[in-house]
């Protein structure tokens, strides 16, 4: 992963500048066929699962004939790919009308369609719920790394020490712990007993936020709200400190060996030989070059809070996307998983981007071409 | 009228709660004005339009906003009148003439009138109607008025005055007034329809009745908010404004109750529920039962073709031990498929007795002296697509599915389940515990049949006529005459003597004589042993004692207008 994909450790034949800008272009033209494939995969394992739609719309009292009716109207009485028995008939048209290419048509023209259940549009629930997924996904990230890169720092520069083994057992303990719990047990101490900090949502249904960018901590402070904003960072805490603990004990580890590695290499033996500082042989030497497969760890778990975390936002009662995406799973509601995992199919390789694009700042030997 | 009910209201509430467990504490000083009532609860509505709707959490928002012509009781299934004052049918219950609330306005200023509720009614019924889009399911009219356009029992609605309508119907229907009572046949306000087209309902359009309180927002997946409606044609409500707040985890909202971040909640834990009833600060208070929870047949079993074998199947569970270990003091073991607080539940039915012996001796009878572990398929059985997934004469292991899901008539399915399989291994019957999958499976293989052995479903009313618990499983009839085959709704079990007892009340005004007919139903039932009644679960819901007034209903949207806090 280190250097990203068509990522060069020799001179460009062209400016790095074009070189980068062309780069990207490329990463971007293949999303096409990646995202396509998303789709085929997921149109496909959804119909493996056993379950219709209908029924799980319909529950307990559903009828055969109200079953029949709406699967007719969601199209389900359509074949899943292509009508083999309408091109034997010469049919062309129907041979193509089929659950999947009414789903591509729709999502040539931005529309994603209804979710089943709650029969709104899906790119209405995204909206309203990848704001709050990504609020929640980057402080949650911007706790893991705050925390765990000067942890796994201090770990490597104290190596065997007190320190190093704290650090290291809290992030083993951080990666074990199971999320539901320590959530629960935040919620047990700082809301029920201590009282300092609110259980969950986003914003007290009392307060009210004119939102502009669906980040409420920004759109607060863009609106001058400053209680919204009080409320809603009070309302982070307890989730983002729940959601950080996995990628924080990931990045401090990480850290701590990379580092490590980095600090056996002769160059920092030299600057150490040459008398610099500790401090400055740690952070302006060693910590540059440890950073890079930090960077790729920290991007993909990034992309993976993305991706929803369905027990803290459970737990949490927040509305972002990966609860959304859970009960569309279980309700057979083929919409909102189709569009919710193409949107975090998109997350992924967006973010896999930006962290091959960043070694070329972290590192000048790299070069794409 | 809700208002000039408070004296009687009040009392109904004082005989349920000893009845119900409820001990809601007991203000010194009376019902206290202000202040915002917060609800947890686990699930989001799916939309407020209640007419396309089937989920309770819908209704619970749409039942404060938007009101039918006649409501229930509180504390009952009884049908008292709403938006109506009156409804009075002919010598032969063919039409109804219903007298309307004068003076009430829609939320958003219109007038309530004839004009609105046969708006309502048309766009419920015709499928051609500029309202009633395709992409809505109006299932409830369809499964409560027999069907849409030309199918439908109401043939028509007439205007005789502004504030007076004949509902024509194509034969008597026994059950009309507490069909009309249903929260998905509210009112709601013809220009608000009109203004929102499909997206009446939905987050962005909010629903708009009559009702004591007033949509204010709704944020999926969050929260909706409503407020006090001062113009009520009832009166004010206490409190100023009722949240609904998702919190999706049991424990985490019993835990936001604790907090103090919510005045009250549904489906709790049993771990929850008893903290709650050790906590000085929190109360109970039970919804009563209109749910019966049971153990069906799949009569595509050969060997369940024999009444000998249900039988042995019936005395081997032990009901009384499966409520006290998990429904605790809210369960109730059952003994008809009507529970008790539906007219038409047959008192007199004799039990089955645990008799795990007794069961030995019926197998041994039916020709399985050493037990039963393995079972026969009587006919080819076949998917939804027509694939055979079992030939006739295929032997499989004898399973008892259990449910994916906790509902509020099962609140423990995997453990029932479990107890269950004991007792049945007690008299020889041994079941292989089966999880045929998660919920839409479930109910999608049960809905074709495929559920192959035993297995465990229940079923909550609609109305409280218990025409809603026979007909809907054991009717099917059109015409006394009618020689159709009935419904086979559960596990293919049908009864041509109980489909035709089913139409015979239901078309029947009289009703005493309807009750006697679902009693006869009910032995019926029983001697054939159709099924096995395990319980009926009075859910619990619990309070901060902050909250006075709450009024669990057993069907219909729970009254929130007497609801009152105190600090």
């Amino acid at each position: 992963m280190r250097g990203g994909c068509g990522a060069l450790p020799y001179p460009p034949r062209v400016g790095k500048g074009v070189a980068l800008f062309r780069y990207i272009i490329r990463r971007l033209l293949a999303l096409i066929p990646t995202l396509l494939g998303v789709t085929v995969v997921v149109f496909l394992l959804m119909r493996l699962i056993p379950g219709d739609p209908a029924v799980a719309m319909l529950g307990e009292h559903a009828t055969e004939e109200n079953v029949a009716r709406i699967r007719e109207q969601l199209g389900l009485n359509r074949p899943m790919f292509l009508d083999a028995e309408a091109l034997r008939q010469g049919d062309l048209k129907r041979f193509v009308d089929s659950q999947y290419i009414r789903f591509l048509g729709r999502l040539l023209r931005g529309d994603l369609g209804d979710s089943i259940h709650y029969r709104r549009p899906i790119t209405t629930d995204i909206a309203q719920r990848f704001p709050a997924t990504v609020e929640l996904a980057l402080a949650a990230m911007l706790i893991a790394v705050a925390v765990g890169i000067p942890a796994g720092i201090a770990s490597a520069a104290r190596r065997n020490s007190l320190l190093d083994a704290v650090s290291m057992v809290g992030s083993l303990a951080g990666v074990s712990m199971p999320i539901f719990w320590l959530g629960l047990m935040e919620i047990m101490l700082f809301a029920v007993y201590l009282k300092w900090l609110p259980i969950g949502g986003r914003l007290d249904s009392a307060l009210h936020l004119r939102t502009i960018t669906g980040l409420y901590l920004v759109d607060s402070l863009l609106t001058g709200n400053l209680s919204a904003f009080w409320d809603v960072l009070k309302r982070l805490i307890l989730p983002a400190a729940a959601l950080a603990t996995g990628p924080m004990a990931i990045i401090a580890r990480m850290t701590r060996s990379s580092m490590l590695e980095v600090l056996q290499q002769d160059y920092v033996r030299t600057a150490r030989a040459k008398g610099l500082a500790e401090r400055t042989v740690l952070f302006r030497h060693a910590l540059r070059n440890a950073l890079l497969p930090v960077v790729t760890i920290v991007g993909l778990q990034t992309g993976t809070l993305l991706a929803g975390a369905v027990l803290t936002e459970t737990i949490f009662a927040w509305p972002g996307i990966g609860s959304w995406i859970y009960s569309g799973i279980v309700g057979r509601d083929y919409p909102v998983v189709q569009g919710g995992t193409l949107l975090i199919a998109l997350c992924f390789v967006l973010l896999n981007l930006i962290v091959d694009v960043s070694y070329a700042f972290l590192d000048p030997r790299i070069h794409y071409e | 009228m809700r208002g000039k009910r408070f004296l009687f209201v009040s009392l109904v509430m004082v005989a349920l709660s000893s009845l119900l467990a409820a001990c809601g504490p007991k203000p010194a000083e009376g019902p206290v004005k202000g202040g915002t009532f917060i609800f947890g609860r686990g699930g989001d509505s799916v939309q407020l339009d209640p007419a396309i709707v089937t989920d309770g959490e819908s209704f619970r928002v749409t039942g404060q906003c938007l009101e039918p012509l006649y409501q229930y009781e509180p504390g009952t299934t009884k049908p008292i009148p709403a938006l109506a004052t009156e409804c009075t049918p002919n010598a032969n219950a063919t039409e109804w003439t219903c007298k309307l609330r004068q003076n009430v306005k829609f939320h958003d200023g219109t007038p309530f009138n004839a004009d609105a509720v046969i708006f309502n009614f048309e766009r419920w019924r015709f499928t051609n109607h500029p309202y009633h889009f395709a992409s809505q399911v109006f299932e409830y009219y369809e499964a409560m008025w027999g069907g849409f356009d030309d199918d439908s029992i109401i043939t028509k609605v007439e205007k005789i005055d502004d504030y007076t309508i004949k509902f024509y119907l194509n034969a008597p229907l026994a059950p009309f007034l507490a069909n009309l009572a249903m929260d998905m046949f509210a009112i709601s306000s013809p220009e608000a329809i009109k203004k929102c087209g499909e997206k009446y309902g939905t987050p962005e359009c909010g629903c708009v009745g009559t009702g004591p309180f007033i949509f204010k927002e709704w944020v999926p997946d969050d929260h909706i908010t409503v407020v006090a409606n001062d113009n009520y044609w009832g009166g004010r409500p206490y409190v100023d404004q009722i949240v609904w707040k998702v919190i999706k985890d049991d424990s985490a909202r019993f835990l936001a109750l604790k907090a103090g971040e919510i005045h009250a909640l549904e489906q709790a834990t049993a771990e929850d529920v008893a903290a709650a009833e050790k906590d000085p600060n929190l109360y109970i208070m039970a919804r009563p039962a209109l749910n019966t929870a049971y153990l069906a047949f799949n009569y595509k079993i050969k060997e369940f073709q024999d009444k000998r074998v249900r039988e042995a199947v019936a005395h081997a569970i032990n009901r009384k031990a499966i409520v006290e270990n998990f429904y605790g003091k809210y369960g109730e073991v059952a003994t008809n498929f009507l529970p008790p607080m539906v007219w038409g539940h047959n008192p007199d039915i004799q039990d089955w007795t645990y008799d795990p012996e007794l069961s030995k001796k019926l197998l041994a009878e039916a020709g399985f002296p050493n037990g039963l572990s393995e079972v026969t398929i009587a006919e080819d059985l076949k998917d939804q697509e027509g694939n055979v997934v079992y030939h006739a004469g295929d032997k499989i292991p004898l399973r008892l599915y259990y449910m994916p899901v906790t509902r509020f008539y099962y609140p423990n399915p995997k453990g029932i389940a479990e107890a269950m399989a004991a007792d049945l291994n007690k008299a020889g019957i041994r079941v292989t515990l089966e999880l045929a999958g998660d919920w839409p499976t479930y109910l999608g293989l049960r809905r074709t049949g495929l559920l192959v052995g035993l297995y465990m479903l229940g079923w909550g009313g609609d109305n409280g006529d218990p025409d809603n618990f026979h007909g809907y499983f054991f009717g099917g009839l059109s015409s006394p005459d009618d020689v159709i085959q009935p419904r086979a709704r559960e596990g293919w079990y049908a009864n041509q003597e109980v489909a035709k007892l089913c139409y015979q009340a239901l078309v029947n005004p009289n009703m005493a004589e309807r009750e006697k007919m679902y009693k006869q139903i009910e032995q019926i039932l029983h001697d054939d042993v159709a099924r096995i009644w395990i319980a009926h679960n009075n859910t619990p819901l619990i309070f901060s004692k902050k909250v006075h007034g709450y009024q669990p209903q057993p069907v219909g949207a729970d009254y929130y207008e007497w609801v009152y806090l105190t600090p």
